[in-house]
């Protein structure tokens, strides 16, 4: 694995702080994240692609409340590594979109049993409030970590089933990765019409 | 409130989600949020402290962008209560304060989930694929064409650019408006037609997502116009193909995702049999 790859992993669980936990600038849509990951790899318009068919896969998902929608930071950060490892994209995409889902499953579990540490910080905190900040950064920390370890881990076991299946499927097969791959964004704007149906005025 | 005690909340409110839970939501972000300005107000009284910060951590979860509007009504509300030296009045007082919290979250987060992530995000989206298009890179084909790097940020910086715009504005303000709203305008939340916005927002909505359909089949199409009769039809009927599966899974509430790894799956298994 190049050092380029390595980086790409730093960045993009940096990116996904931006998610949830900090900011909200929207720098871990897939739109952003995948062209700023892509400068690392230095293929943009693999970047592009990914961003732009991560934000419309998961158009369909707001989180709206408790929902969860896959990381959009995930995916593309998984998929452009892949990509650097000489998989091709439509090969690539769909591990991003396996590590994406998995993802959310691992951090809707750490949110559900969170409240077990915070309980205990609520208590410290109701008697000494400038407490308050201690909680605030250990979970950026923690979560900056998970996330670096999930893509990490993402990607060793994800690249050389990708490299295998790049050498050994047949080519039919690689044709229907491509139409499955290539069904994306027109799956995504037909549910963006959908999306914007008025309900009320 | 003075300029730098809302610029410390502006920037706390950045860090509402970080402790998000499913039993009390963003109630620690709140409490980080609002500690700066508690720890002024209580500056005479620091033995309250404690009191008031179990009363922030209770639960509380609304709409990161619009939760500015809850801080400044939450901070006007608190400021009352410190005045308060009789225990009758301060008890009513805290009930109040409580179903201001909560009915107010209830309210912003239902407008922030219906114009940020319902409306705006998806056009932001739109805005950017029409510049990605309209400036030749084509994300559509299996294999793009490499494009400047300029051309690339365009795109990007246009729907990141239009989308903090309105949130950082509506967050700014809404802090202001909060905390200077006269009783009866609901918190400042009058102030604006968010109704209308959002409905104006989703109707342009609708039609740039059925530009961008119209625009995006045309520029899959165009370069096979007369070089090769099949493969324009062939290409025409795939996108009718993925689009009617699209509106199909989509009244089942199949979402895209599994629908994708579905078909990638047994796409591959199928062909390699």
């Amino acid at each position: 694995m190049t050092s380029s790859i390595f980086v790409l992993i730093a960045v993009a669980c940096l990116l996904e702080l931006d998610t949830t936990y900090a900011f909200q600038f929207t720098l871990s849509r897939g739109i952003i994240a995948g062209p700023l990951l892509s400068l690392i790899t230095g293929d943009l318009m693999a970047g592009v692609q990914v961003g732009v068919f991560t934000e419309l896969l998961f158009a369909d998902v707001n989180p709206l409340g408790g929902i969860l929608p896959p990381s959009a930071v995930t995916c593309c950060a998984v998929s452009l590594a892949l990509h650097g490892l000489c998989v091709p994209l439509y090969i690539a995409f769909f591990f991003g979109v396996v590590s994406a889902v998995l993802f959310a499953y691992a951090e809707r579990t750490l949110r559900k049993y969170r409240i077990r540490w915070l309980v205990k910080w609520e208590e410290r905190i109701i008697q000494t409030p400038s407490l308050i900040y201690r909680p605030v950064f250990i979970s950026l920390a923690a979560y900056a970590f998970m996330s670096l370890i999930l893509i990490l881990l993402f990607v060793l076991i994800s690249s050389p089933v990708a490299l295998w299946l790049t050498e050994h499927l047949p080519e039919k097969a690689h044709l229907a990765c491509k139409f499955s791959f290539i069904a994306i964004p027109w799956i995504g704007i037909a549910t963006l019409i959908s999306s914007f149906r008025l309900k009320a005025r | 409130m003075r300029f730098f005690m809302r610029l410390n909340l502006f920037w706390r409110s950045f860090f509402l989600q970080t402790n998000w839970n499913y039993i009390k939501y963003q109630n620690v972000g709140l409490a980080f949020v609002m500690w700066p300005f508690l720890k002024h107000l209580y500056r005479r009284h620091k033995t309250e402290l404690p009191q008031v910060m179990q009363r922030y951590l209770e639960t509380f979860n609304t709409h990161p962008v619009m939760a500015s509007f809850c801080f400044g009504a939450l901070a006007r509300q608190e400021r009352k209560l410190v005045k308060k030296q009789n225990l009758e009045i301060l008890e009513e007082h805290r009930n109040d304060w409580e179903g201001i919290k909560r009915s107010l979250s209830i309210t912003t987060a239902s407008i922030g989930d219906r114009l940020f992530w319902g409306s705006l995000k998806p056009l932001t989206l739109l805005a950017a694929l029409f510049v990605w298009l309209a400036l030749d890179v084509n994300f559509l084909e299996i294999e793009p064409a490499p494009q400047p790097k300029a051309y690339v940020f365009i795109g990007m910086l246009c729907a990141f650019v239009l989308f903090n715009a309105i949130a950082l504005f509506v967050k700014w303000k809404g802090l202001q408006i909060g905390y200077m709203a006269k009783d009866g305008s609901c918190f400042g939340l009058t102030k604006f037609d968010w109704n209308q916005t959002i409905y104006y927002a989703k109707k342009m909505g609708i039609w740039l997502a059925i530009g961008m359909f119209f625009f995006a089949t045309y520029y899959f199409l165009k370069d096979f116009n007369g070089v090769s009769d099949f493969q324009v039809k062939t290409r025409a009927i795939a996108v009718a193909v993925f689009v009617l599966i699209s509106f199909i899974t989509r009244k089942l509430r199949v979402p895209n995702t599994y629908l994708y790894l579905a078909a990638f799956v047994v796409f591959t298994v199928a062909s390699c049999l």
